[in-house]
């Protein structure tokens, strides 16, 4: 692909981005809930799509079409689970929400120090999140990088992609708080699937129409349309990496913290619908995707290298691939800057913030903008040293992140939950989360993410139920959740 | 929670554990377009209709 190309792309993409992140920047940012929830006043369609920037990342478009052009249709079935598992909200959403605003919480981790009445809950909490968020975004970021440099045959170095990358999602997050991510994230979104919809059109099309498209891949590749299948996604893998991903939407808390910022619960109702709708879109458009490389390159010997291969296949204009590029590197920048803020708010509300005595907003609000370049370099410093404790940790995120689940359904659905239940369920399921990934043990053929929700729901039960709950929080705090729901689905 | 919430949680649960069984037991030999690429895609509409029916009187006007 001719790199003046790619170079105009990306100047054009910084450009307009920026424009849209200084636009979105009313007014002073001046405590942690303007700056990092947008004062609880995010519109119903920029929640529904910056959700959905932030949760689908590069891997859909590069990971999930590999992940279907090594396994088949299974690919499609687990995004699909994890997409159903977003049901959790509807459930969980406005209770986050009315928790928020009644005791003024800005981070997921926050609410359970609160609930279970231990400043330890929420700095255990934090920490796992950053352990291994960080690495996640560092993978994101080496993705572009291998984008780029894979795109235009090295004439822009993969250093060079992880930098622009880098630079981005600072600017992205640090502009205006979550305010410039949510409208990049807005922007990016539409680009994104607008632009992945014109190539699967266009590679449907090329390679026969639905019928034809669906012809070959029976007659030729069969296998790819049944689980099974190749064997690739046998029972036990399929339920391993589909099982940490149904709860996708509580355990990260670049996702869940978003359930504290639509203004009403009817835009809250609109960010879960919308995004819904967008996730069975851009799931089926990244499956589609899979099966082309299916057909057009049955024997790959590197799947990572299926979508570079089919933006630049003859069946893809130059000037779209191009385009779509630009898309997926938009995917990963618009996933890591929301981790980034996320991860600032955790770490100055719940670490910094719980290890001072009286923590006033303002110098929280300071070292949250200061963490942010913080983190963001840390990121960079791990893609470029490519080190396989990294991408052990962002592969474990999902599986690591699932241990405060039990917790998380203590805190709305269970009065004998105890801050010591959830310090040794996080605690102890996180180090054998970490055990079983770095030496790659699957007990009894099952995998770490399983291993992960069956050892913290029975630890955080076990422990729970030998330990004291703070019975008057729960009380207040669950009767609290009711008064409030009840009141608001009146309205 | 409400008992009306209970009903919908039994629902979707239910439809999620036909996700992982359906097309492991009567799809795993049907390698057509209208096998488990079907099912998967109306089922998940299928839940995307059941959490419009659970919230959709959420600060109804």
């Amino acid at each position: 692909m001719n790199s003046s190309y790619v170079w105009w792309a990306v100047a054009i993409y910084i450009i307009v981005s920026l424009i849209i992140a200084f636009l979105s920047r009313p007014g002073k940012q001046n405590n942690m809930v303007s700056y990092f929830l947008g004062d609880r006043k995010l519109g119903g369609i920029v929640s529904a799509l910056s959700y959905s920037a932030t949760t689908y990342s590069a891997f859909m478009l590069v990971g999930l079409a590999g992940l279907t052009y090594s396994g088949g249709v299974g690919a499609l079935g687990f995004e699909l689970i994890y997409l159903m598992g977003v049901s959790l909200i509807a459930f969980f959403g406005p209770r986050f929400w009315v928790v928020g605003k009644k005791y003024g919480y800005v981070t997921p981790s926050e609410m359970l120090g609160d609930r279970y009445q231990d400043k330890r809950v929420a700095i255990i909490v934090a920490i796992t999140s950053c352990l291994f968020l960080i690495p996640y975004s560092a993978v994101q970021l080496t993705g572009v990088g291998y984008l780029l440099s894979g795109l235009t045959n090295n004439e822009i170095t993969f250093s060079t992609g992880v930098l622009i990358a880098t630079i981005m999602a600072i600017l992205f997050s640090y502009i205006a708080g979550i305010r410039s991510v949510a409208w990049t994230d807005s922007l990016q979104a539409v680009f994104m699937i607008i632009t992945s919809i014109i190539v699967v059109l266009v590679l449907i099309n090329g390679l026969g129409g639905f019928n034809g498209f669906f012809q070959t891949l029976e007659t030729e590749h069969p296998a790819s349309l049944a689980v099974p299948g190749n064997g690739f996604f046998n029972i036990f893998t399929f339920i391993g990496m589909t099982l940490p991903w149904m709860f996708f939407s509580l355990s990260n808390p670049q996702v869940s913290q978003r359930l504290f910022m639509p203004s009403s619960l009817k835009n809250l109702k609109i960010m879960i619908l919308g995004f819904m709708v967008f996730g069975l879109v851009y799931t089926l458009v990244a499956i589609f995707w899979g099966f082309s490389a299916t057909i057009m390159f049955p024997n790959l010997d590197n799947v990572d290298m299926a979508t570079p291969l089919i933006l630049s296949s003859d069946l893809v204009p130059p000037i779209l691939g191009v385009i779509v590029m630009v898309g997926i590197m938009a995917a990963a920048i618009s996933t890591i800057d929301s981790i980034l803020l996320t991860l600032a708010s955790v770490f100055a509300k719940d670490v910094y913030g719980n290890l001072r005595e009286r923590p006033s907003d303002r110098m929280q609000l300071q070292i949250g903008k200061f963490v942010i370049p913080v983190i963001a370099i840390i990121a960079y410093l791990f893609a470029e040293m490519e080190l396989s404790i990294i991408v052990l940790l962002s592969v474990a995120s999902s599986a690591g992140l699932i241990i405060a689940v039990p917790a998380i359904f203590g805190t709305f659905f269970w009065k004998r939950g105890t801050a010591a239940g959830v310090l040794a369920s996080v605690g102890i399921t996180g180090g054998i989360v970490i055990l079983l990934e770095a030496f790659q043990w699957k007990p009894l053929g099952l995998a770490s993410g399983v291993w992960g929700i069956l050892l913290s729901t029975l630890i955080f039960i076990g422990v729970s139920l030998a330990t004291k709950a703070p019975e008057e929080k729960a009380e207040e705090f669950l009767t609290t959740v009711k008064i409030a729901l009840q009141k608001e689905r009146k309205k | 929670m409400k008992r009306n919430e209970k009903v919908y949680a039994v629902i979707i649960t239910s439809l999620i554990l036909s996700a992982f069984v359906v097309p492991y037991t009567l799809l795993t030999n049907v390698e057509r377009w209208y096998g488990s690429f079907l099912f998967w895609t109306v089922l998940t509409v299928i839940v995307i209709g059941i959490n419009y029916l659970l919230i959709k009187e959420w600060g109804g006007e």
